[in-house]
């Protein structure tokens, strides 16, 4: 692996299909949009090196295809995941409905609640909007999640989202580092005291 | 050493400091190095200038408070020294700061008289001796010799004074001298024309002349050579600490459960389920009570060594604390190091039970379990397979057991028990049926309501098999025959599991119907061997049953009607005598065999038919929305599909490996959609089946509705009508789906290749489990154990009430997920877990102890009650606990209670039939005498505000802390002088 780089953060990108998951990932990763993309069968995988404040992270993400079938595949790349981007049309508002699905597999298959997660409008290009940038708002706001409107197709706000996504993947404690030391666990009026060079603190007798 | 030179002492002076020396520690240029050295860290650590610090009115917390540490190494020739700065962080620092006035000398210098903050529960022994929050002290390094010559001594105290005044710094400064353990300091403050020596003199007995208040005021009064008139009051501070160590009175409560017991027959199985508790000793060595004077004037009190004023039972302060046994013996906290110690045993299975021992009990269960199908009587009504199951399988236990019945690490009657406990299914009443099975806990399911605890700690839901297995191997590890016995249980285990898979029974006590990924590996992979019979069970069905009617087993959906031709065609299958009746059994052989059986018996007519809508429809589950295919009239179904191939997560593991490794180039994205695309074809074939004529369209509206894109248009007679067509991206020619459609074939999901090939995953894992080595399985069974051992406590803790332990469960959860979730557990952080666990249990076992010894039982009513508690509570989390009312509250009553039962049996060992009771009550003030030993330990402090060393000079603070013990005479004296006026 690459000396200068400060971590490797495993990434997945979920949400219903045709909401341009795999649009995203392909925008972000070589700056390009190809109207001819075929649907995802199964999972699909790509890397990229984000430079975040002078560290490096290295990003594996995981793409998803999102229909029902292929949905008893992906739970399975939850776990170990730091972060999510979850993704719906702003053009279709049933992509929007069915985040609440997502949301509630995620929690049944994530174990860790310190998961970063993150809510992208996709396709904002379009006009047809069905779903208003404050129901997203709202939506992001109840779930604790990090929100942004994009589009793969003309790159609006896609940088940006991974990038935040992965700034507050490093600003969150424990999550990203392979030791998640911490605390270290204290009881009551045990081992306290002594281990003092000078037999520090005493009492008498 | 520093000696009071104004006492004649010379009698009585350490033996140790004679030692004569010939010095040449330095030369006067390494002395001013030294000496530079040392201000230079002042100056760093900005200890120099005036004390801007003011003394807070109010009691300092010098217990719980924080103290700042800080620490550098000094070197003075080649010997090493730690210099290092102690501080109490004091919380409204800022707030002082803006009312800053000048203070009349350095603030240490106010703190040697401050009367707030004497005697605190836990603090630097230089704190409690002199009152002082901020100091710094020289000390010789780790591995460096003590300062024993006084010359030596008398240098580095030279040292401290030249940098202290060329510094200006005013807050004290000590050396350590003599050896570490006998705490001995010399050190000096300086600042506004004042200067106070630290002196100190530490013998290892009490002078008699000195044993009491009044000598130890002469002391005082002659260092500080108290000459003025009308002398200042001296102020008197005390404290006698007694102790109680002898427990007699109270026998510890817990006897050590009786393990034979445990699984004796008597005993039922469900004890197996439980994990012993509590501590084998007593916890609680000794009770100290502090009784404390806290301000007196000399004149006020009268302790001489013929009378003493000072009755414990009456002093206005007591305070108590407590010494717990270091390692106590703990019943739980033995198992899981025991499990622990485990993990570091490199045997495998068979080196442990010898070789071979294996492969021959398995010959054995086959041939002996063929016979006892032979040979078991028929029962008068109709057995249920699991009947026959348990049958069989005691009958080959006890033939095994015959044979290894002297060699073997566990009893029969044991390894029965624990079998049974494990597998209660195999005793289950005959007439019980097998659907019933895997429902047989329903009381975890409830439990899994209000209990995530497994998924947090990647265990198994209690009550699992997982579950229980952790819990036999625990206790069979600590108590019945360790190492060998666990290698001969799981030896069984996995037989048990073998016979299952090989004979069709389920494995009950698994739940999911899918491997677990939230679930300990270990639990996901016996969850997959259940998938694997399940499914195995699920095609025999389908073969055997007459009536076609479950080939959506899986399902469970099913519309008979459909089904009419391929109905008679497996009757014909089943009926065929002879033929094995495992139609999609294990090898693919066997598996074409099937098909063509099946091929040979379908209406040659209908098949015949040219491709269209005359077709005969296959494998329909239901109808999808009452669409119709988009070229008939034909309704469109869905199919019955492959179910998805279960998987645990090293397989996962290893599968998304594989997909990584293929790269990120559009080759590798265009070969991983096809390494994945088995399932869509699958899909695709079973729904060409269930549609003949349908087209991609079809499928896609089904698979993928978002890919078919409808619109509204208006048409030549003005009518809206809705014109679907695929997505963009499903247009594409040569896109993946469009290539798989076209080459999917219409075969219902029976009829296809199996995706999940169950006989081999089931080998998979139970080759899986022969290789684990009792290491392995100590490793696997871990997180069960923790999660055990956390109910374990919370169910103690919830009898008791004890909040720091229940606080301290939570912590500990937390941590243990934290380091359970992770793919490879780091164990040393694991240990300090179990470590935590430990003394989780010490505590309760103490708070027990506590509760037997303070008769909580007893108390008067329940407020009372509660105010015992909480002190309990409090003697188990802080170093020291005030005795509200002292002597004369309850909790004081309780405590003399306890002193006067133990005194009293030891004067009735010493005076048998004596009366001391009419004796101790004819004076009152004498009571101490009795009812109290004498004082472990006595604590004497001396203040006055006097002009030293003349008459006209300022009035300065000195002090004089005295200790006494049986062991120990020491005496810490802080004396200020004037330096400008003398
Ligand atoms: N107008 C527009 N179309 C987009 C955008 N992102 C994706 N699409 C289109 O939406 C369809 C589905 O995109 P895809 O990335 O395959 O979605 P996925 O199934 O979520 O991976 C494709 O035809 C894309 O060309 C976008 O930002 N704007
Ligand atoms: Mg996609």
């Amino acid at each position: 692996m690459d000396d200068d780089v400060l971590t490797t953060l495993k990434l997945l990108i979920i949400g219903e299909s045709g909401v341009g998951k795999s649009s995203l990932l392909l925008r972000f990763t070589e700056d390009t949009f190809d109207p001819e993309q075929s649907a995802t069968i199964g999972v699909d995988f790509k890397v990229k090196t984000l430079a975040i404040d002078g560290n490096k992270a290295k990003l594996a993400i995981w793409d998803t295809a999102g229909q029902e079938r292929f949905r008893t595949l992906t739970p399975s790349y939850y776990r170990g995941a730091q972060g999510v981007i979850l993704v719906y049309d702003v053009t279709k508002r049933d992509t929007f409905t069915k985040l609440e699905n997502w949301l509630n597999e995620l929690e049944t298959y994530t174990t860790r609640n310190d998961i970063v997660k993150m809510l992208v409008g996709n396709k904002i290009d379009r006009d047809d909007h069905e779903v208003d940038r404050n129901e997203g708002l709202k939506f992001a706001r109840k779930h604790a999640m990090l929100f942004i409107e994009a589009s793969a197709k003309t790159k609006d706000g896609v940088q940006c989202a991974f990038e935040e996504l992965v700034e507050k993947i490093l600003q969150t404690p424990g999550l990203w580092e392979s030791e998640s030391q911490g605390q270290t666990l204290r009881l009551g009026n045990q081992e306290q005291g002594g281990g003092r060079a000078c037999g520090g603190y005493c009492s008498v007798p | 050493m520093i000696i009071f030179d104004n006492v004649n002492m010379a009698a009585v002076t350490d033996p140790e400091s004679e030692v004569f020396e010939i010095t040449d520690f330095t030369t006067a240029s390494e002395w001013e190095r030294f000496v530079s050295r040392v201000e230079e860290v002042l100056n760093e650590w900005k200890l120099t200038g005036n004390s801007t610090r003011k003394l807070s009115k109010e009691k300092a917390d010098y217990s719980n408070g924080t103290w700042e540490e800080k620490s550098q190494e000094i070197n003075f020739v080649d010997f090493t020294f730690s210099m290092t700065h102690y501080a109490l962080v004091q919380e409204n620092e800022n707030d002082t700061n803006t009312e800053l006035e000048e203070a009349p000398f350095p603030l240490a210098m106010q703190d040697l008289l401050c009367t707030k903050n004497d005697f605190p529960p836990r603090a630097h022994c230089l704190v409690r001796w002199y009152g002082i929050r901020e100091f710094v002290v020289i000390s010789p390094g780790p591995n460096v010799e003590a300062i024993i010559s006084e010359s030596k001594c008398n240098l580095l105290l030279s040292s401290i004074s030249v940098s202290l005044v060329n510094s200006g710094c005013q807050v004290p400064m000590f050396v350590q001298i003599q050896q570490k353990w006998r705490r001995l300091y010399s050190g000096e403050c300086q600042g506004h024309g004042v200067h106070t020596e630290f002196e100190m003199v530490h013998l290892r007995k009490v002078p008699s002349q000195y044993n009491h208040l009044s000598g130890l005021l002469d002391i005082f009064k002659s260092k500080t050579g108290y000459t003025i008139y009308p002398l200042p009051p001296i102020n008197v501070a005390i404290r006698f600490t007694y102790i109680l160590q002898d427990w007699q009175q109270h026998s510890w409560p817990l006897q050590p459960p009786d393990f034979d017991n445990l699984l004796g027959g008597e005993v039922g199985v469900e004890e197996f389920g439980k994990l012993p508790f509590g501590a084998c000793e007593e916890t609680i060595s000794e009770l100290h009570l502090s009784t404390t004077w806290p301000e007196l004037t000399e004149g006020t009190v009268l302790d001489n060594d013929v009378y003493s004023d000072l009755d414990p039972l009456h002093a206005p302060h007591w305070a108590l604390r407590i010494k717990t046994v270091e390692h106590p013996q703990c019943l739980l906290g033995d198992l899981l190091t025991d499990l622990f110690k485990l993990r570091g045993r490199k045997e495998t299975t068979e080196e442990i039970l010898g070789r071979g021992s294996a492969e021959e009990e398995g010959k054995d269960s086959t041939i002996s379990s063929a016979l006892s199908r032979l040979t078991e009587p028929a029962a008068p009504v109709p057995i249920s397979k699991l009947s026959v199951s348990s049958m069989v399988h005691n009958a080959r236990r006890h033939i095994q057991r015959h044979r290894l019945n002297d060699e073997s690490p566990l009893g029969i009657e044991e390894l029965n028990c624990i079998l049974q406990y494990l597998f209660p299914d195999a005793a289950m009443d005959k007439t019980e049926n097998q659907s019933a099975q895997p429902n047989s806990y329903g009381k975890s399911q409830k439990d899994q309501n209000t209990d995530d605890l497994f998924i947090q700690l990647k265990s198994a839901p209690v009550e699992s098999l997982t579950h229980r297995l952790a819990l036999c191997m625990c206790l069979v590890n600590s108590y019945h025959g360790g190492l060998r016995a666990v290698a001969y249980l799981w030896q069984e285990f996995v037989l048990e599991l073998r016979y299952r898979w090989e004979n069709n029974y389920q494995i009950c006590g698994l739940q999911e119907e899918l491997p677990d990924l939230r679930c300990c590996l270990l639990h996901q992979k016996l969850q997959m061997l259940n998938c694997c019979i399940k499914r195995k069970q699920a095609r025999d069905n389908i073969c055997n049953t007459p009536e076609r009617s479950s080939e959506t087993a899986s399902q469970n959906v099913h519309q008979p009607t459909q089904f009419t031709a391929t109905a008679s065609s497996s009757q014909i299958t089943a009926g065929s005598p002879g033929k094995s009746l495992d139609s999609w059994s294990d090898s693919e052989e066997e598996f074409f065999e099937c098909l063509s059986d099946q091929g040979d018996t379908e209406t040659p007519s209908m098949r015949r038919e040219k491709d269209g809508s005359k077709t005969r429809a296959e494998g329909r589950m239901h109808p999808c929305n009452n669409m119709t295919l988009l070229n008939s009239s034909e309704l469109l179904f869905i199919p019955v599909t492959q179910e998805p191939a279960p998987m645990t997560e090293d397989l996962l593991e290893e599968q998304s490996e594989i997909l990584a490794k293929l790269g990120t180039s559009a080759e590798g994205a265009q070969l991983r959609a096809r390494m994945q695309s088995a399932c869509l074809l699958s899909d695709m074939e079973s729904f060409k089946a269930a549609n003949p004529g349908s087209v991609l369209e079809d499928f896609v509206r089904w698979y993928s509705p978002r890919d078919f894109l409808e619109e509204e248009i208006v048409n030549e007679t003005s009518q809206t009508i809705l014109k679907g067509q695929l997505s963009p991206r499903m247009k594409i020619p040569g896109n993946i789906w469009v290539e798989t459609w076209e080459n999917a074939k219409a075969v219902p999901a029976h009829r296809q290749r199996r995706l999940f090939d169950d006989t081999r995953e089931a080998e998979k894992v139970l080759h899986f489990l022969e290789v684990q080595k009792p290491a392995d399985l100590s490793c696997h069974l871990l997180p069960c154990i923790i999660h055990a051992a956390i109910l374990k406590l919370k169910e103690e803790e919830a009898s008791e009430n004890i909040p720091s332990v229940k606080n301290n469960i939570q912590k500990v959860t937390v941590q243990a997920s934290k380091l359970l979730q992770q793919f490879n557990p780091d164990y040393s952080n694991l240990q300090d877990c179990i470590d935590f666990l430990i003394a989780m249990e010490m505590v309760i076992a103490q708070y027990r102890s506590l509760k037997t010894k303070f008769a909580i039982a007893e108390a008067e009513n329940e407020e009372q009650r509660e105010n015992l508690r909480q002190f309990l509570n409090s003697l188990l989390e802080d170093p020291e606990v005030v005795v509200s009312g002292a002597g004369h509250g309850k909790i004081g009553g309780i405590i003399h209670r306890l002193f006067v039962n133990v005194q009293e049996s030891a004067n009735l060992d010493k005076e048998p039939g004596q009366k001391k009771n009419e004796e101790r009550k004819l004076t009152e003030g004498d009571s101490k005498n009795h009812d109290f030993p004498s004082p472990a330990g006595r604590e004497i402090l001396l203040r006055t505000c006097i002009p030293r060393p003349a008459p006209y000079s300022k009035s300065l603070p000195q002090r004089l802390f005295c200790v006494l013990t049986r062991d120990e005479f020491r005496l810490v004296g802080a004396f200020s002088s004037d330096t400008s006026f003398f």
